[in-house]
């Protein structure tokens, strides 16, 4: 019996409170270690599609199983669980809250699932190492450039070695060169971890680097080579 | 897996040591604000705690274990031959005679002058018949003494020291112009700090001081098994009109009723001090939360339960409330031991004279106050908490701060509820004497107004934002406009502070306003002349003959002031026996209501506004007043403003009190002078008339010197309460400079966006100044309405039912116009230097962070 | 020597008269020889003297048990406010001790009143035999019968006393030596053989007793001699009807300074001891645990009498009679009920604890 899937997700539906629909039958399988990249215009529900996976939103129809648990079972409290078990975050705003070093930022996954102090900030040194950013746990944000920022992110996202990393806009706030950069560091690290990546993005050389790219539109995704 | 933890430990350390590191000037303002109220109260507390354990072990000393007493109604005292019909009384294991007189030292401090029976006291009052060792015996206290029987022993007050080796001492005392000379026998130890005391043989005080058959006091103690009251019926049967029975819990209710109003008032202030200190909490947290919006909304999405944030603003403000209720009771503790050294037991009120009461503090009561600092921490930041809790955190994470839609209008209702059931409250009766619906009117008006503020805010802006006027100005109206909710949160602490200082500022007016008013009306002559500590004696007839005969003196009243209680459980009142000017029937006094006339035979009495109110008595009533050893029927003809006598006092016409005390005696007198008479020449002489040992112990002071000196003791006597009213207000500025600066920081973006759209640096200090001023501006005029409020409620609630006396209004225009144009000044002030700051950061950096 | 116990406790109890060296003394009346001593009026108070005494001993029965007990009334002239014109001024303090020596219990229980003379409370007629002190009160009814009340710690005496026998004046006609200076001396006189009825109430309970009692009536104006630190005084009830009154004033070396006492038999026969005739041979001693002091309590009392040396031997009731009357001034003596041979009494030990000081 193989693992249950990462994230499945059928006949998702979402009507923003206007009345317009963004998608509608929307069908999503990622594999473990699988890079999906979702592209689409702005406004087409990118960011929404996001939250619903995430548990922050809720759907109009349809269903979103996360390792195999479906959300539409799941109380808040149970949904803010298995965000904290299961799920990785990266932003374009990276979010790195400001009077936190560097570590403590890292370590806030484990922290919020009840890992002592200590523990959580020698995983969180470990992690900041792979990204890049080794020696620099003390320091606080503020010193930081923002690919730095976004290494940081990167690192929180796999701290807790989650199951699936929901990526919004990651490089959106980088110089190309560091976006590039970025991108590489986050998809190595998720797939060496066996974790797979959910990466929304407008930016085609993000999209290139991931092993499928779906576009979301008002039916659900499509291939953008098929037709 | 490890347990789900509602709230981790590690998380809540990380986040409170962070958000203290990062606004250590806001954190520390709202440590501040709770410790200020925390301290306040802890302090007016201490010191009246200490005051009344002080006021008590006085009582219990002079009184000892006395079981209950027999007091004299007046102190000319009573017949000794009382002492014999009670002693033989069944049931009763020991009285003890007690002659005591008010009598005053060289230097012309009161002295209590205490008469003992030694063998009869060494039962009921050891502390002053103290037998300090074999071989001293049942004598007075420390010390060898030759003479004894007519020696005094003093108490360490009185400044006396035994001196080894010295010669016998001697120690001089002056009273209703006499002065005696006694031996020094030895020290009272027992006597506790601060109370001066001279004990002598009781046979040596009736003959020294002129009162052979005369006694003040009885204590009295009973056999066990037998109680006061039953005890009391019998002494009752046998009491005569010029004594009454005290029960020892009748004495502490009356010694603590001395300044219970003064000192409830005081407490009240204080917790309403402590009241702002948590709106500055919910202020500041209220800010502080909106900034960290997208923090809370990140903790959220990382995993956050919805019950752990919650719990994480709350134990951050609790933890503000623990800091500042440490350092509260710590500043609490210091200041009453000032004001105690400073200013004595009472504040400067003049209640306990000539003692310094020891600090004393109990843990209960710390725990109490800080409990207090504690819980108004954590109600400040119930709303903010259930806020961050209650916010999508997918929304907020992209949103920086929600300001609340401009064009929605808060609810007035809650506001208009508060402030009915306040104005209800106005209007119920008070509490065992204190007015305790009226506070709780003022903490209503004061919720009132807090609740209305988000409504007031959007009104008194909007006209703003449609102003011509230059850029600066229109950026700061629509500023506020478009943000009426946080210029409501920021206003909360500014508005409270602002209201209490203009409602203190209006009663403080309207009382010294009506006291000036009654100065001049009971003032009328020149001169007036008062012989200290001779309610029995001072100038005789002769001499009051004497002295209206002086050359400038063109009339002359006499009078005879002194002190009798009407009911034992009451602080005595003072009787005045003044004369009626010729050819009319009533004396001049500030008249309440036109007195009225009595009836053929009556004797008329006129009696204080407080006195009417504490003793239930109206014109046409009868009072039973003992006199001379009877009890004397009069009828109420008139009722008079009083504001130096809060327990109450009553005038006879003088001719009245002669005839049925026989006393011709008088221990003030007021002159009038003819218009060409030199003054400080008359003064002269009217010294000069008197015989030396009175001219010691009399003050003579022009009237309008005697209205300064009064007024003085008033302004005293609240410089504590305006120091009180201060520091609300400065905590109220600081809240406001936090919240301004607190905005300021947050909206770096918004500066850097005004910037890239071409507004110069001028232009945007410009406007932060003029948002502080219009902020300051708008919390000051809510705040004065809000004081008005609260100051009527003060004058026509609270001080009639503490102090039993009624004034009129009086606007401190001046006081008023100064407080807002202060806050106003104090917040645009703020905001620059707050802006400043912000602008001295990389204005195109912090644009770039976030867009 | 009652009386100087008595003397003493007067002038360290009253608190005015801590200073007798007061500049104007005022002039006390001088004892002097061969004054004839007139009933019933000095039976009161002869408020010119310094000090005087109503002094009562006795033994007791309760249900068979034997008690021992003292009520005793002072008076003193303290030479204070002697022109105040205050009702209140310390002329005249009365004051008054009363004990109770029970085996059982094993240890005096005591009771004390003090007051300054006036007002009805504290009164002492000088018509007749009548002190009253608050709820305390001796009085001699006009058929000679004594009625005394008084109430200590958990005990109250209601007595009634009824003299069997005449007066016994002490010493030259009731004037009695008790130094080797002349004036000090005092008048002193006895009633011996006092048949006793009335009601002892303890802890509430009310019960008859019967028994026989000695009273001491003294008064003098004159003080101990300087060199005395204490003395020895026993009055005992013969069974025989005789009566035993034998005193000694000791150094601090614990020699007799002055001696007296008397001896009347049964017939009426009375004889008066001069000086040296009386001798205590100290026998056992009791050392008291509260104040360490050591009591002869079980001395021989020897007399030289014209008829050859009489001999008794005193057997305390029980050893811890020691009476502390430190809190209320007084000095620590020893004051109790005591058997002889044929006979039972009252000893009385002073200056054991230390020097009485006067």
């Amino acid at each position: 019996m193989s693992l249950p899937a990462p994230l499945r997700i059928r006949d998702l539906s979402k009507t923003v409170p206007g009345g317009r629909v963004l998608f509608e039958g929307l069908d999503l399988d990622l594999s473990a270690g699988e890079v999906v990249a979702i592209t689409g215009e702005s406004g087409a529900g990118k960011s929404s599609l996001l939250n619903l996976v995430a548990g922050l939103d809720a759907p109009d129809g349809g269903e979103i199983w996360i390792g195999g648990r479906a959300l539409s079972g799941l109380n808040e409290a149970e949904r803010t669980r298995l965000r904290r078990e299961q799920l990785g975050f990266v932003f374009q705003a990276f979010h790195i809250l400001p009077h936190l070093t560097l570590a403590q930022n890292t370590a806030l996954p484990l922290v919020l699932a009840g890992v002592e102090g200590d523990t959580a900030l020698a995983r969180a040194a470990e992690l900041l190492v792979a990204v890049g950013l080794g020696g620099r746990e003390a320091d606080f944000p503020s010193r930081l450039s923002g690919g730095e920022l976004q290494r940081t992110a990167i690192a929180r996202a796999l701290v807790h070695q989650p199951g699936l990393i929901l990526a919004d806009e990651p490089t959106g706030n980088l110089d190309p060169e560091t976006a590039d950069r970025s991108l590489a560091l986050l998809l190595d690290a998720a797939r060496s971890r066996g974790a797979s990546v959910l990466l929304v993005t407008h930016s085609v050389r993000a999209a290139e680097a991931a092993d499928r790219t779906l576009v979301l539109g008002r039916s659900g995704l499509r291939n953008p080579h098929a037709g | 897996m490890p347990a789900d933890p509602a709230l981790p430990p590690t998380l809540l350390g990380w986040m409170v040591r962070g958000e203290w590191r990062a606004n250590p000037v806001r954190t520390l303002v709202a440590v501040l604000a709770i410790a200020v109220g925390v301290a306040l109260g802890f302090a007016v507390h201490l010191v009246n705690r200490s005051a009344l354990a002080e006021f008590d072990s006085a009582v219990r000393s002079v009184s000892g274990s006395a079981d209950i007493r027999i007091e004299a109604v007046t102190p000319a005292g009573f017949d000794e031959a009382l002492y014999p019909r009670i002693a033989r009384l069944p049931g009763l294991v020991a009285v003890s005679p007690v002659i005591e007189i008010a009598a005053r030292t060289t230097a012309g401090d009161p002295l209590t002058v205490i008469g003992l029976d030694p063998l009869r006291a060494s039962r009921v009052t050891p502390a002053l018949a103290a037998a300090s060792g074999p071989g001293s015996g049942m004598g007075f206290g420390s010390g060898s003494g030759r003479g004894v029987e007519d020696a005094v022993w003093l108490s360490p007050a009185t400044g006396w020291r035994a001196e080894p080796g010295a010669g016998s001492a001697t120690f001089e005392i002056r009273e209703g112009g006499r002065r005696l000379v006694f031996p020094v026998a030895g020290g009272l130890p027992g006597v506790e700090a601060g109370r001066r005391i001279a004990v002598a043989d009781i046979a040596a005080v009736q003959q020294k001081f002129d009162r052979v058959g005369r006694l003040t006091r009885l204590d009295v103690m009973l056999a066990p098994g037998l109680g006061p009251d039953a005890a009391a019926q019998e002494i009752l049967a046998v009491l005569p009109p010029d004594a009454r029975l005290v029960t020892p819990e009748a004495e502490t209710r009356r010694t603590s009723d001395l300044s219970r109003a003064y000192r409830v008032n005081l407490g009240m202030l204080a917790m309403v001090a402590l009241l702002t200190g948590g709106f500055l909490v919910f202020s500041a947290q209220s800010l502080s939360i909106a900034r960290r919006r997208p923090a809370f909304a990140l903790l959220r999405v990382l995993g956050l339960q919805r019950r752990g944030l919650f719990l994480q603003v709350l134990a951050e403000g609790a933890s503000l409330g623990v800091l500042g209720a440490a350092l509260g009771l710590a500043a609490g503790a210091g200041l009453a031991w000032g004001v105690l050294g400073l200013l004595g037991g009472d504040l400067g009120g003049g209640y306990f004279s000539g003692s310094q009461p020891v600090l004393e503090i109990s843990p209960a009561w710390a725990a109490f106050h800080a409990g207090l600092g504690l819980a108004v921490a954590i109600a400040g930041s119930l709303f903010p908490a259930l806020e961050a809790a209650g916010a999508p955190p997918a929304e907020a994470l992209k949103a920086a701060g929600r300001s609340g839609d401009p064009e929605r209008r808060p609810p007035l209702v809650p506001a208009l509820v508060l402030g009915s059931v306040g104005l209800a409250a106005a209007f119920a009766p008070p509490v065992a004497g204190l007015p305790l619906f009226g506070y709780a009117a003022i903490a209503l008006i004061l919720a009132a107004g807090v609740a209305a503020m988000p409504w007031l805010a959007r009104v008194m802006i909007a006209p703003l934002a449609r102003m011509k006027a230059p850029v600066p100005v229109r950026l700061a109206a629509a500023r506020l406009a478009g943000a009426p909710d946080q210029a409501a949160v920021a206003l909360c602490g500014l508005v409270a502070s602002a209201g209490l200082m203009a409602a203190m500022g209006l009663m403080v007016s309207s009382f010294r306003g009506s006291v000036d008013e009654w100065l001049v009306a009971i003032l009328p002559a020149d001169i007036y002349l008062r012989v200290a500590a001779a309610e029995t004696s001072g100038l005789d007839p002769g001499l009051q003959a004497a002295l209206a005969a002086l050359p400038g003196v063109t009339g002359m009243e006499s009078r005879r002031s002194l002190t009798l209680k009407l009911a034992p459980e009451r602080p005595a009142v003072t009787l005045l026996a003044i004369p009626v000017p010729p050819g009319t029937s009533v004396p001049d006094l500030p008249w309440r209501r036109a007195p009225t006339t009595v009836g053929p035979g009556e004797t008329p009495v006129w009696i204080s506004e407080p006195l009417s109110r504490l003793y239930h008595l109206a014109p046409g009533d009868k009072l039973d007043l003992p006199l001379a050893g009877r009890s004397v029927r009069l009828r109420v003809a008139g009722v008079w403003r009083d504001y130096g006598r809060q327990f109450g006092a009553l005038a006879v016409q003088r001719s009245d009190y002669v005839r049925l005390t026989g006393d011709t005696g008088a221990n003030e007198a007021a002159l009038t002078l003819s218009p060409d008479a030199d003054r400080a020449e008359v003064l002269a002489r009217v010294r000069g008339a008197l015989p030396l040992d009175l001219a010691a112990q009399t003050e003579i002071a022009p009237a309008g010197e005697i209205r300064q000196a009064a007024l003085k003791i008033f302004d005293r006597s609240f410089a504590v309460t305006y120091a009180l009213e201060a520091v609300a207000v400065l905590v109220g500025v600081a809240g406001v400079a936090a919240t301004v600066s607190a905005q300021t920081l947050a909206r770096r973006r918004e500066f850097g966006m005004l910037r890239h759209v071409g507004a110069g640096r001028g232009q945007i200090l410009a406007m932060l100044a003029l948002e502080g001023a219009f902020l300051g501006a708008v919390g000051a005029v809510a705040g004065l309405a809000l004081g008005a409020a609260m100051g009527q409620v003060l004058i026509q609630v609270v001080n009639p039912q503490s102090f039993n006396w009624t004034m009129d209004t009086r606007w401190p225009w001046g006081l008023l116009g100064g407080l807002t144009l202060a806050l106003t000044l104090a917040s645009a002030l703020t905001a620059l230097l707050a802006g400043r700051s912000a602008l001295s950061a990389d204005a195109v950096r912090a644009v770039r962070e976030d867009w | 020597m009652a009386d100087l116990t008595r003397r003493t406790l007067l002038t360290a109890a009253v608190p005015l008269a801590a200073a007798p060296a007061v500049a104007a003394a005022p002039a006390f009346a001088p004892v002097v020889p061969g004054r004839q001593l007139v009933f019933p009026r000095d039976h009161g108070a002869h408020p010119e003297f310094r000090t005087e005494w109503w002094y009562i001993t006795g033994w007791l029965e309760e249900n068979g048990a034997p008690l021992g007990f003292q009520v005793t009334f002072f008076r003193t002239r303290t030479g204070l406010g002697e022109d105040n014109p205050s009702r209140f001024a310390p002329r005249q303090v009365l004051f008054a001790h009363t004990a109770l020596s029970d085996s059982r219990t094993g240890r005096l229980l005591h009771g004390q009143r003090i007051a300054r003379e006036g007002f009805g409370l504290a009164e002492a007629s000088t018509r007749d035999m009548d002190v009253v002190l608050d709820d305390w009160r001796l009085v001699r009814t006009p058929a000679g019968v004594l009625k005394t009340q008084a109430t200590g710690e958990g005990f109250s005496l209601d007595l009634t006393l009824t003299p069997t026998q005449p007066l016994l004046l002490q010493g030259q006609e009731g004037f009695s030596r008790k130094g080797p200076r002349p004036g000090q001396a005092s008048y002193y006189y006895s009633l011996p053989h006092l048949k006793v009825t009335g009601v002892l109430g303890r802890q509430g309970r009310r019960r008859q007793v019967r028994g026989q009692a000695w009273l001491d009536r003294e008064w003098s104006s004159t003080l101990l001699d300087p060199s005395a630190v204490g003395w020895d005084w026993t009055g005992v009830n013969l069974d025989d009807g005789g009566a035993l009154t034998a005193f000694r004033v000791r150094d601090a070396r614990g020699r007799s300074l002055w001696t007296g006492g008397s001896l009347r038999t049964a017939e009426g026969r009375s004889w008066s001891a001069p000086n040296g005739a009386v001798a205590f041979d100290p026998g056992r001693t009791w050392k008291s645990p509260r104040t360490g002091a050591v009591y002869p309590v079980a001395p021989t009392v020897r007399m030289q009498t014209p008829q050859g040396e009489r001999r008794w031997t005193l057997t305390p009731l029980f050893d811890d009679q020691e009476l502390d009357s430190r809190p209320s001034g007084g000095p620590v003596y020893w004051e109790g009920a005591v058997r002889v041979p044929g006979g039972s009494g009252y000893l009385e030990l002073t200056g054991y604890a230390a020097p009485l000081r006067l």
